[in-house]
C-alpha cells in the first residue's frame, strides 16, 4: 500500500541504527541497531525494564529518538508521525490492551481499516454512493477475511469493552491485521492469556506470517521463552538499553552472555514449561 | 445500528440490511408514527404557546447537537459553544441587513436561507480557530480554552465592535418580511416550528450518517483511545480539528435559524450560561447518544417551564409574585439541582434508561 519499491522477501524492511533514547538522563536505549528483513518472526526479548516497549515506540513514531535513524524499506522515517508511518504500512498492537472499548468489535476492526476508506464528511454526511458503497465492500473484507481468520463471529456486535482480556487482545489483533499491514509490531500479545488462548495466539501469529493471503513481517515482543523460541526466525536480546545478542533461537539460547544476563544460569526453558 | 433485535425467525443476508436505517417492519411503523405526530399533529393540536415550547425545544437540540459531537463523541470538552451560535446568528442578520442582495434573490426568498449557509460556514471557520488549542491540550485545560472562545467572541468582538456596525446601538432588530425561505415568510410560531423540525431531522441525519462512517468513527476512536487511534493510522489533530469545524457549522445553523424567532438579536441572547446550559442538557440526556441530545433538550425545556408554570399559579400571592420576578434565578438554580442529581442517580443519563426500557420491551414478557 506504500509508495517506493517493492520489498523482496528477505530483503531489509526495517532498520533501526545506533538509535538512542533519553528520558531526562536516564538512558532507555542506548545505541541499538536492528536489521528486520520481510517475511521474518523477529522477536526481542529482554528482561522487564530493558526497554522493549520504548523500542516499538521509536519504531512507531510514538516516542522520537534523541539520536540514530529508523528507516523503512529504505527510507529514513525519524521526522514521520505514527499516523504517517501507518500509511506505510506499520500496525502494532500494545501490551496493554489500547481498543476502543465503547465501540463494537465490528467498528474498532473497521477503525483499523481507517486508511483504506475514502469517504470524506460530505458523503459520509449523506451516506450515499461512495461512502455507502465502501462500507458494504470493507465489510465483507472484514468478515471473510478478519473475522473468520480470528474466529470471533458471535462477538461481532458486542462493545469490546464487555469482552474478557483474550478476547480483547484477539480483537486489538484483528483491528492491526485490518490495515493490512506489512510490518506488524506486536508488543507482548501473550501477556495475561491462559494456555489455550496462547495456544491460540500462537497459532493467529504463524497464520498472518505464513499464509499467502497475509505475509505479515512479525516484530514480537514476548517474555513466553517456548513460544518464542518455536515462532521465531531470529531473536534480538536487549538488556538495559543495550544488545546483547542477535540471532537464531539456537544461537540466542546458546549465547553465554545471554545466559549470563537474561536468563541466569538455568534452562531457557524453565521461565514456562 | 446494527444491533437491532429482529424478530424470531428473521435473517439478515446482505450486509445492506444489516446496514441499514428501519430494519424492521414495526421500526418502520414507529418511525412513521413519529413523523406524523411531529408534522402533523403538533401543528393541528398545539396553540401558539406549544408551538414555542417545541421551538425552545428544537433551538436546544440543534445548539446541543454540536456540543455532543464534541463532548460525547470526540471527547473534546467544549464550554464556548453559544459564541458559534452567536457567530451564526450576527453573520446571518448581517447580511440580511447589510449584504446588497439582487432584487431576484428576494424574490424567491433565498437570501435568508443563502445567509444560514454562509452563516454555517463562518461559524464553522471561527470554531476551527478556537480549536486550535487541541492540539496540545486535553481535559481541563482545554475547556479554559474553550470558555476564551465565549468571552473573546461575545463579550468583546461582538458587544463592543459589531454591534456598533451600521449604528443602531445593542440590539439589531430585523425588518418584519426581511426572514423569508422561498416562497413563506417565517412570520409565525407555526413556520418557525417546520423550519425547526426540518432542520433538526436533516441535522440530526447527517450525525447519524457521519457516526456510522468514516469520519465518525475516528472521532470516537479519539475519544476512547488517541494514542492507538493514532497508531491505526488517525490523523488525531486534523480530526480534532475536523469536530471543530462541524461542530460550529451547525451551531452556525442553529444561531441563524434562531434569528427567526427574534424580532431582535443581541449579545445578551448568547450568554456564557448558555454554553454551560447546553453541556448540561447533554449531560442530561446521555453524553454519546442522540437521542440523549434530544432527550436532554425536551426534558431541560419541560421542567423549566412546567416550574414557571407552577409558580404561575402563585402569582397573586406575595411570596408568589417575587418568585416569579426573581424567575431567571430559580431557573438556574433548578438547571443546577437537576444536573446534580442526574449525576447522582443516573449518570448515563435519559438515553441509557430509554435504552434499558428499550430491551425489557424487547424481550417482554420473557426477559430472563
Amino acid at each position: 500500500m506504500a509508495a517506493g519499491k517493492e520489498i523482496q522477501k528477505g530483503d531489509v524492511l526495517l532498520e533501526l541504527e545506533d538509535v538512542h533514547m533519553y528520558f531526562k538522563g536516564v538512558a532507555a536505549l542506548s545505541g541499538v541497531s536492528l536489521k528486520i528483513r520481510k517475511g521474518e518472526i523477529h522477536s526481542v526479548i529482554g528482561p522487564n525494564g530493558a526497554g522493549k516497549t520504548v523500542m516499538m515506540n521509536c519504531i512507531n513514531g510514538l516516542y522520537r529518538p534523541q539520536q540514530g535513524s529508523v528507516s523503512y524499506k529504505g527510507e529514513r522515517v525519524n521526522h514521520l508521525r505514527p499516523y504517517q508511518r501507518a500509511k506505510l504500512g506499520m500496525a502494532r498492537t500494545f501490551q496493554k490492551v489500547e481498543v476502543f472499548g465503547g465501540l463494537t468489535v465490528l467498528d474498532n476492526i473497521r477503525l483499523g481499516r481507517h486508511l483504506h476508506y475514502r469517504a470524506g464528511v460530505l458523503s459520509g454526511a449523506f451516506y450515499l454512493g461512495k461512502a455507502k458503497k465502501e462500507e458494504i465492500e470493507h465489510r465483507a473484507f472484514i468478515e471473510e477475511q478478519i473475522i473468520d481468520l480470528l474466529e470471533i463471529e458471535q462477538i461481532r456486535h458486542k462493545p469490546v469493552g464487555m469482552l474478557p482480556y483474550g478476547l480483547q487482545k484477539r480483537v486489538e489483533l484483528g483491528r492491526a491485521l485490518a490495515l493490512e499491514p506489512e510490518l506488524l509490531i506486536l508488543d507482548e500479545p501473550l501477556a495475561g492469556l491462559n494456555l489455550e488462548e496462547v495456544e491460540d495466539m500462537a497459532r493467529f501469529i504463524l497464520d498472518i506470517n505464513e499464509e499467502k493471503r497475509w505475509r505479515v513481517t512479525c516484530l514480537l515482543v514476548e517474555h513466553d521463552m517456548g513460544v518464542v523460541m518455536d515462532l521465531s526466525d531470529r531473536i534480538f536480546v536487549l538488556n538495559f538499553g543495550n544488545m546483547i545478542s542477535d540471532g537464531t533461537p539456537d544461537e540466542v539460547q546458546n549465547n553465554p552472555e545471554v545466559i549470563k544476563a537474561y536468563l541466569g544460569e538455568e534452562d531457557l526453558y524453565a521461565t514456562r514449561r | 445500528m446494527s444491533t437491532t433485535w429482529l424478530p424470531c425467525g428473521k435473517y439478515h443476508e446482505t450486509y445492506t440490511q444489516d446496514h441499514a436505517w428501519w430494519q424492521t417492519t414495526f421500526i418502520r411503523g414507529k418511525m412513521i408514527a413519529l413523523f406524523a405526530v411531529l408534522f402533523v399533529g403538533i401543528p393541528l393540536l398545539a396553540d401558539d404557546y406549544g408551538l414555542s415550547i417545541c421551538n425552545n425545544v428544537g433551538y436546544t437540540v440543534l445548539g446541543a447537537l454540536g456540543v455532543q459531537l464534541l463532548i460525547g463523541y470526540c471527547g473534546q470538552i467544549t464550554l464556548g459553544h453559544a459564541a458559534f451560535l452567536a457567530v451564526g446568528a450576527y453573520t446571518s442578520t448581517l447580511m440580511i441587513l447589510e449584504f446588497p442582495w439582487p432584487q431576484a434573490l428576494l424574490d424567491w426568498g433565498l437570501a435568508y436561507p443563502i445567509s444560514i449557509l454562509v452563516a454555517a460556514v463562518v461559524a464553522g471557520i471561527w470554531s476551527v480557530f478556537f480549536g486550535l488549542p487541541s492540539a496540545k491540550v486535553k481535559g481541563f485545560y482545554l475547556i479554559l480554552t474553550t470558555m476564551a472562545a465565549q468571552f473573546i467572541t461575545v463579550d468583546f468582538i461582538i458587544t463592543q465592535y459589531v454591534s456598533q456596525i451600521g449604528g443602531r446601538g445593542q440590539a439589531f432588530s430585523l425588518p418584519v418580511g426581511t426572514i423569508k425561505v422561498g416562497p413563506w415568510v417565517i412570520d409565525s410560531d407555526l413556520k418557525v416550528y417546520f423550519m425547526m423540525l426540518v432542520l433538526s431531522i436533516f441535522l440530526i441525519a447527517v450525525m447519524v450518517n457521519l457516526l456510522r462512517s468514516r469520519v465518525g468513527r475516528a472521532w470516537v476512536a479519539i475519544r476512547d483511545n488517541d494514542i492507538s487511534a493514532s497508531v491505526m493510522g488517525i490523523n488525531v489533530f486534523g480530526y480534532k480539528l475536523l469536530a471543530f469545524f462541524v461542530a460550529g457549522f451547525i451551531g452556525g445553523i442553529a444561531g441563524a435559524f434562531w434569528i427567526s424567532n427574534l424580532a431582535a438579536i443581541s449579545p445578551e441572547h448568547f450568554p456564557w450560561s448558555w454554553s454551560l446550559w447546553l453541556v448540561g442538557v447533554i449531560l442530561i440526556g446521555g453524553v454519546g447518544s442522540i437521542h440523549g441530545t434530544v432527550f436532554g433538550s425536551i426534558f431541560m425545556v419541560v421542567v423549566i417551564e412546567a416550574l414557571q408554570l407552577v409558580i404561575m399559579q402563585f402569582v397573586d400571592t406575595s411570596w408568589g409574585s417575587r418568585l416569579f420576578m426573581d424567575f431567571l434565578f430559580i431557573k438556574e438554580a433548578a438547571f443546577g439541582l437537576v444536573i446534580c442529581a442526574f449525576m447522582i442517580f443516573e449518570p448515563n443519563g435519559i438515553a441509557y434508561r430509554w435504552w434499558q426500557a428499550k430491551n425489557y420491551f424487547n424481550l417482554w414478557p420473557f426477559s430472563y
